[in-house]
């Protein structure tokens, strides 16, 4: 969490192996071939651990995006890297306004000189100061269109963010006339960055979940060793009515987030309402807990020493990812059909 | 499973459908179905059941002593599925007839032999009599008392929140017994007949101006030595026993709006009601619907999650949250639907169906949230017995309950 990556790369070699990184590309390309369920378990225990790596930038997101946009060759040329976690790959679908929609995209790709060029400035980028490989969605006189450069190449400049959560790693990625391949997508772009996305979100909903289920399991504990008033604090109404109430925060996140998982493996038609609904449950669930959990504490938590802070800084960085909880709850409305 | 147990399983299930084709007749189904619910049971259903009864299908799983099979739960299941496929009422009365599953607990032989098929056959009517003015989430608190004169109990005192009292013939009481030893000890539970001189049964009226409950006065009533249920004081215990009936055979059916007015059938009540009331394009208001209906749907989820642990056998926390997930959804409801509706809610009567629901959902939403044990004694009970932290000190738990304070 301290260091510059922000993550341990022995760490993420044994990850690599075990399977993790590469958990949803195919066997063929040498991942695991699992899907949205496998990858919301694993998730829920990242989020226990609070694990800092670039999994969701790079195994979840970049992943998904080039399986979802369909391009053989280049499927072929960087999935096996990702998936053994030699190649870190991350996307940079929006810019300053932070909005992961199709209008908030803020690079533009021409031609120049027979090849593409990509310029603008992109925010929001998931260790983008980590990566090797960028995938981009950018604006062209053709529409949306997807393009991989390298961070290495020339005009790209990346500028680690100042995040208010130290778990995380965020980039802001100038492109300034890169020179990039066009990803032929077999469909339409956002689509693909919209599947990305969602898988994304239930990996987001597993980690809360995980989360949640940790910081309950944590504070319950300290409820029953704290004594005060020569009584554990936990028999007192007024602590273990909060604990009661975040175990149905907690239960729900995970139904929430299993569901969703088992929505998109299903692929079935009323998958965005679920992905929408554990979005924001999720996402409200590990706040309030994380945020309770800290009141239940006490002065401790209120110190660098307890970890309780760690999890309410990262509840409230996974809420805002991909979309807050109330665009969630406008997207799962217009779900139901209103 | 074994294939023998899988062939005496098929056998079963033959059996049943066999006596169910030759029993279950179209004129019993369609009378039954087109039944009005209430407190009186039709004759046709009496017939029904009884026959059912003498046929050893209401209670499979109990001793063959008493209209059983000895059959396992497993079974039990088998011959309750067969009956549920045709809509035949009447099985699984081993898992969800509180009053028999009590009686055959802890009844006297003589009770049992008097009152177990008249229950069965739903020929008798019973009510609780538990819940006093004095003693609401703290039960063992009740001052009822029983004193013993002769070969029978002379019952004094007062009960409260009793549906269908005026039309019982037997309450499942619990008095005071012992004073003189802690609250929890000194408590007896019997089988009390209502049809006598003194009980006095009056109407409550609710705050949704609805009638369901009634208060009981009882004055110098007898209740004979028979019908005591369990050894004397151990009521406490009888009552627990029956509370787990209780709760296993209530169903997640808590009442939606009353006004009968038809919705969409394919849109979330709310939604259509903004949209009738054309706020649906209201940030504020969407927010608090996609909220509202979030909860629903997540308690739904919690149940199906819960369900699907209890079929792998592995015990789920989740059952003890649904009535505290209810309590917050039923509340919500009423809360966005009075939103929604806005100064419309100031009205009532048949001219304004939708303020009536919005109202009645705001009142009757605190049947679930204090009914059957209040939202506060809910999150007691989860913080104990689920997430195990300390019960609170009681003061009064090993003190003579003569001795207790009272309010």
């Amino acid at each position: 969490m301290e260091t510059e990556s922000g993550y341990d790369p022995d760490l993420w070699r044994s990850l690599s192996e075990m399977g993790v990184v590469g958990l949803v590309v195919d066997e063929a390309q040498g991942g695991s071939g699992v899907g949205p369920v496998e990858l919301e378990a694993v998730m829920e225990e990242v989020g226990a651990a609070l694990l800092c790596s670039p999994l969701l930038a790079s195994g979840v997101v970049a992943a998904e995006l080039l399986k979802a946009l369909g391009d053989k060759g280049v499927s072929e040329r960087l999935l096996p890297e990702i998936a053994a976690g030699t190649s870190i790959a991350t996307a940079v679908l929006t810019g300053d306004s932070g909005c992961w929609t199709e209008e908030g995209v803020t690079i533009t790709g021409e031609i120049q000189d027979g090849g593409w060029q990509l310029s603008g400035d992109g925010s929001y980028v998931l260790h983008g100061q980590n990566a090797d490989v960028l995938l981009v969605v950018a604006n062209t006189d053709e529409g949306l269109a997807a393009f991989v450069a390298a961070s290495s190449a020339e005009g790209v400049s990346i500028e680690a963010l100042p995040t208010f959560d130290h778990t995380l790693r965020l980039a802001g990625i100038s492109f300034d006339g890169v020179e990039a391949d066009r990803i032929e997508a077999s469909g339409s772009v956002w689509e693909a960055v919209r599947r990305a996305m969602d898988l994304a979100l239930v990996a987001l909903a597993g980690e809360q979940a995980g989360g949640a289920q940790k910081v309950l399991d944590f504070t319950v504990e300290y409820a029953k060793t704290r004594i005060q008033f020569g009584r554990q604090i936990g028999s007192f109404q007024a602590i273990k009515h909060m604990a009661a109430n975040l175990l149905l925060e907690t239960e729900s996140a995970i139904s929430a987030a299993r569901h969703a998982a088992s929505r998109l493996a299903q692929d079935s038609e009323n998958r965005a309402e679920a992905v929408s609904l554990a979005a924001f449950a999720c996402a409200d669930a590990f706040v309030k807990t994380a945020a309770d959990g800290i009141q239940m504490h006490g002065g401790i938590a209120f110190t660098w020493e307890h970890p309780a802070h760690l999890y309410l800084k990262r509840a409230r960085a996974d809420a805002q990812l991909f979309g807050t909880p109330a665009y969630h709850r406008e997207r799962y409305l217009q779900e139901l059909g209103a | 499973m074994s294939s023998d147990n899988q062939s005496s399983n098929d056998v079963l299930r033959e059996e049943v459908r066999q006596w169910l084709a030759e029993n279950w007749r179209p004129e019993i189904a369609r009378t039954l179905s087109q039944e009005q619910y209430g407190w009186e049971t039709s004759e046709t259903r009496k017939a029904w059941l009884a026959n059912v009864v003498e046929s050893r299908w209401a209670v499979p799983r109990w001793p063959q002593q008493w209209y059983g099979r000895d059959l396992s739960d497993e079974q039990g299941k088998i011959v309750e599925r067969e009956f549920a496929a045709v809509r035949a009422p009447g099985a699984g009365q081993d898992r969800i007839n509180l009053w028999a599953n009590t009686l055959l607990a802890g009844g006297s032989q003589a009770l049992k032999e008097k009152l177990l098929a008249p229950l069965l056959k739903s020929e008798v009517n019973m009510c609780l009599l538990y819940s006093e003015p004095g003693a609401g989430s703290d039960l063992a608190g009740i001052r009822t008392r029983a004193d013993r004169q002769g070969d029978h109990y002379v019952i004094n005192g007062q009960k409260v929140w009793t549906s269908g009292a005026a039309v019982a013939d037997y309450g499942m009481l619990i008095a005071r017994t012992d004073w003189d030893v802690p609250k929890h000890r000194g408590i007896s539970f019997f089988f009390c007949p209502m049809k006598q001189p003194g009980i006095e049964v009056r109407p409550l009226r609710q705050i949704t101006d609805e009638s369901h409950f009634n208060e009981v006065f009882i004055t110098d009533v007898i209740v004979p030595v028979e019908n005591l249920l369990g050894e004397l004081n151990t009521g406490w215990q009888v009552l627990n026993m029956a509370l787990a009936y209780e709760r296993s055979s209530m169903g997640e059916s808590a009442r939606g709006p009353r006004s009968g007015v038809a919705e969409s059938r394919n849109e979330e009540p709310l939604v259509a009601l903004a949209r009738e009331a054309r706020v649906l394009a209201e940030p504020k208001l969407r927010q608090d619907i996609a909220q509202a209906i979030s909860y629903k749907r997540l308690n739904a989820l919690n149940s199906a999650r819960a369900k699907a642990d209890l079929e792998q056998g592995t015990s789920s926390s989740i059952m003890s949250l649904g009535k505290l997930a209810m309590s917050r959804i039923l509340h919500e409801e009423a809360r966005v639907r009075t939103e929604i509706l806005g100064a419309q809610s100031l009205f009532e009567g048949e001219h304004y169906p939708r303020a009536e629901d919005a109202n009645f959902l705001t009142l009757n939403a605190y049947f679930t949230s204090i009914g059957g044990g209040t939202d506060q004694i809910q999150r007691n009970i989860i913080g104990e017995r689920v997430l195990g932290l300390p019960k609170e000190p009681e003061v009064d738990k090993t003190v003579p309950f003569r001795d207790v304070r009272t309010s």
